[in-house]
């Protein structure tokens, strides 16, 4: 048995974990916000929507979102990976194996910062009313089990299993690929619907 | 025995049946094309691994399950109503009237509420058929009856027509708007200008122009109701400090800065102030708020509504007055239509604040573009105001005799407007508010009650109204209006009127005070 201490990561699902106790120094004494803020805890819901941001979200649709149920925007995901897996495969000295764990940790990584990690629009429509959310979150208006979703959510594991075929099945590769998986599977289920772990979630944009 | 053998068979037959059922299944399942292949990759991929194995199974029992969950909505409050529910509240509804039933005070006010016949002037004509000395309308250089005014609009009316029938942006910039813009850029000092249509949306449109949520405005308790919506449209983070309390204001910037610096963020830093108050009539104190801008690093927003075209020796505004440089103000916000008896509103600044302003301030981009004869007026207002310097120093005058009469005087009431203010603000005294117990209604009875009494003796004074911080969408009273008796002096009367008319405003507050025991 190989010993895959070196790869184990402390990551630790539970609610129950340890809470940082709440700083009050750094809440915003505002009229106009209300939002109540612990940057300094390391897990908390987002609170809801003050009724500024909920009439400034409703001014415009939310182009930044929209996107994913248009034409060709599920297509695409099949053409990036086959298009990593084609860049892979050129360079020289890459076996099959790594190439197939490469293409998964690409693909992973970059659909994990564009769904989960940044916030808010990169548009000035709406006055900055999506700040607090990441972009899986703003898809389809929070509505959980979309055909978007379910779409999104099939790619990773069908990817996941196509690389554990092809790295035979090899237990370090799969312990990879795994957890690449889980870090992009775990966000994108209901009951992490506007959670924020301290160390996965980049910083919002403003407070 | 023959139980024994009875449950055995019983359970006999069971097995039998089950294993007759995975037999038919798999029977079925073979004949599926391509189960055979399936049924192969799934031996050679177990590979003696029944963990990993189990996991793959559990990720594609996952898969299928979030596949076939049915979709939901987050957003709270979504209810489901049956098709009775639906039935009884809409046959339940009653609608609410579009406007609610006025208070009494309301109804007593609407019903002693001057009304004035013909154009209004230092003398106007009311309805009852009486003539009484104006002093509750702005105008204060007596422009509303200057023949030259009058002579060069309805000319311009003639050849521009009334609107320019579009946004200025789209055909309705017309060259009398780039000269009143030019005039007044070179009258204030700065090097541009933007015109608004209306006075009132030019500050609740600049302020969301620049500050957006996440950045910080640090306002004066007391600004303007314009100057409200302005920042609750923005979004940002609104502080403020006591009114004219510049220790209170270097307290919240500090802190702004000091909270900054530990989360090592850069928003942007507004300062919002008024030049003359329009609530309380006193000025700000302009080089002391200019020091600590620079010493906090924020930009200055001012408000000179009522200040622009009134103070300074020239009307160029608290600048003037205070020898401050225009150009050290960020953006300096005016109306033409106090003051300056045209229309409309304008934001002066450096040329990169206004060229901002011509596609992102709401009230330019959305809203027609300013009347032609309202921009002429104006730049002929201007005209004057730099060519006959003595309009300024005998409006002074005027209110320097009406102040003799009123301030030290009147045992009750004090003015909280500042000597070079035409606009003054009487308000009661504070000894007289706690001997007699007076809540703000009360008084605001008596002064609507003083109003009254002037006019029945000739004069027309009003009483400032403001609404309440609940009609204005604050979330919380940040400032109560104190009530107070509003008088603007004109130029159209000469000393003598104004002293006569001092009079008998003084008379009347004393005998309504008195009365009221």
């Amino acid at each position: 048995m190989t010993s895959h201490t070196t790869l184990h990561r402390t990551i630790s699902f539970t609610p129950d974990a340890k809470l940082a106790p709440p700083e009050n120094s750094s809440m915003s004494s505002t009229t106009k916000t209300g939002r109540r803020r612990r940057s300094s805890s390391i897990i908390y819901q987002e609170p809801p929507e003050t009724v500024e941001q909920i009439s400034d979200q409703a001014v415009n649709p939310n182009l930044n979102s929209q996107w994913v149920n248009a034409k060709g925007a599920w297509t695409i995901h099949p053409v990036i990976i086959i298009g990593l897996k084609i860049f892979f495969d050129i360079i020289p000295g890459v076996t099959q194996e790594i190439s197939w764990t490469l293409t998964n940790i690409t693909y992973m990584t970059g659909s994990y910062l564009m769904f989960h990690w940044v916030r808010g629009v990169p548009f000035e429509f709406n006055a900055g009313a999506y700040d607090h959310l990441n972009m899986w979150e703003q898809i389809d208006n929070g509505d959980q089990y979309t055909p978007a979703k379910k779409f999104l959510l099939t790619v990773p594991i069908v990817l996941f299993l196509l690389s554990t075929h092809y790295t035979h099945y090899d237990l370090t590769y799969f312990i990879i690929n795994f957890l690449a998986l889980m870090a992009v599977v775990i966000p994108k289920l209901p009951l992490a619907h506007r959670m924020r772990f301290a160390p996965f979630s980049g910083a919002p944009p403003d407070d | 025995m023959a139980t024994t053998s009875n449950l055995t068979t019983a359970s006999d037959v069971l097995s039998t049946h089950i294993f007759s059922i995975l037999n038919s299944v798999s029977e079925q399942f073979h004949k599926l094309p391509g189960s055979a292949i399936f049924l192969r990759y799934v031996k050679s991929s177990y590979q003696n691994d029944p963990v990993r194995s189990a996991v793959e199974l559990f990720l594609v029992l996952f898969a299928i399950r979030y596949l076939l969950a049915r979709s939901y909505s987050t957003k709270p409050g979504k209810v489901r109503l049956t098709e009775e529910e639906i039935d009884d509240l809409v046959d339940e509804w009653q609608p609410e009237p579009l406007v609610g039933k006025n208070t009494i005070f309301e109804d007593a006010d609407l019903e002693k509420r001057a009304v004035i016949v013909g154009p209004t002037g230092p003398k106007c004509r009311l309805q009852t058929g009486r003539t009484v000395t104006n002093l509750a309308s702005y105008n204060f250089y007596n422009l509303v009856s200057n023949e030259q005014l009058k002579e060069r609009a309805i000319q311009t009316l003639r050849t521009y027509g009334v609107g320019p029938c579009g946004p200025p942006g789209f055909y309705g910039t017309q060259d009398v708007h780039m000269k009143i813009e030019a005039d007044i850029a070179a009258f204030l000092g700065t090097t541009a200008c933007i015109i608004y249509a209306q006075a009132f949306s030019a500050a609740s449109s600049v302020i969301p122009a620049f500050s957006k949520r996440g950045d910080i405005i640090v306002a004066d308790k007391a600004v303007n109701y314009s100057i409200r919506k302005g920042l609750q449209i923005s979004r940002s983070q609104v502080r403020w400090y006591e009114h004219g309390d510049m220790a209170d204001l270097e307290r919240v910037l500090a802190r702004v800065q000091k909270e900054q610096a530990a989360k090592k963020q850069l928003t942007r830093r507004f300062i919002v102030t008024e030049g003359l108050f329009e609530n309380t009539g006193d000025m700000v104190d302009l080089p002391k708020i200019i020091e600590l801008k620079l010493k906090y690093k924020f930009r200055l927003i001012l408000d000179e509504s009522w200040s622009f075209g009134v103070l300074g020796r020239t009307g160029r505004g608290v600048t003037e007055h205070q020898h401050v440089d225009a150009a050290e103000v960020d953006m300096i916000i005016g109306s033409m239509a106090g003051p300056l008896t045209a229309a409309g509103g304008f934001c002066a600044g450096s040329d990169e604040v206004v060229e901002h302003q011509r596609l992102s301030a709401a009230a330019y981009t959305f809203s027609a573009a300013l009347p032609a004869m309202s921009a002429v007026t104006a730049s002929e207002t201007l005209t004057m105001l730099q060519t006959q310097p003595d309009m300024i120093t005998s409006l002074r005058e005027n209110t320097r005799v009406m102040w003799q009469q009123l301030d030290p005087r009147s045992d009750w009431m004090t003015c909280t407007s500042v000597p070079e203010n035409p606009i003054m603000m009487m308000v009661f005294k504070a000894d007289v508010i706690n001997s007699k117990r007076l809540s703000l209604e009360d008084q605001t009875l008596l002064i609507q009650d003083i109003v009254d009494e002037c006019l029945a003796q000739g004069v027309l004074v009003t009483r400032a109204k403001a609404l309440s911080a609940a009609a204005s969408g604050a979330k919380s009273d940040v400032y109560t209006h104190r009530p107070a008796l509003k008088i603007c002096l004109t130029n159209g009367l000469s000393k003598k009127e104004v002293e006569k008319a001092g009079t008998t405003v003084r008379h009347a507050i004393t005998k309504i005070v008195t009365k009221k025991k």
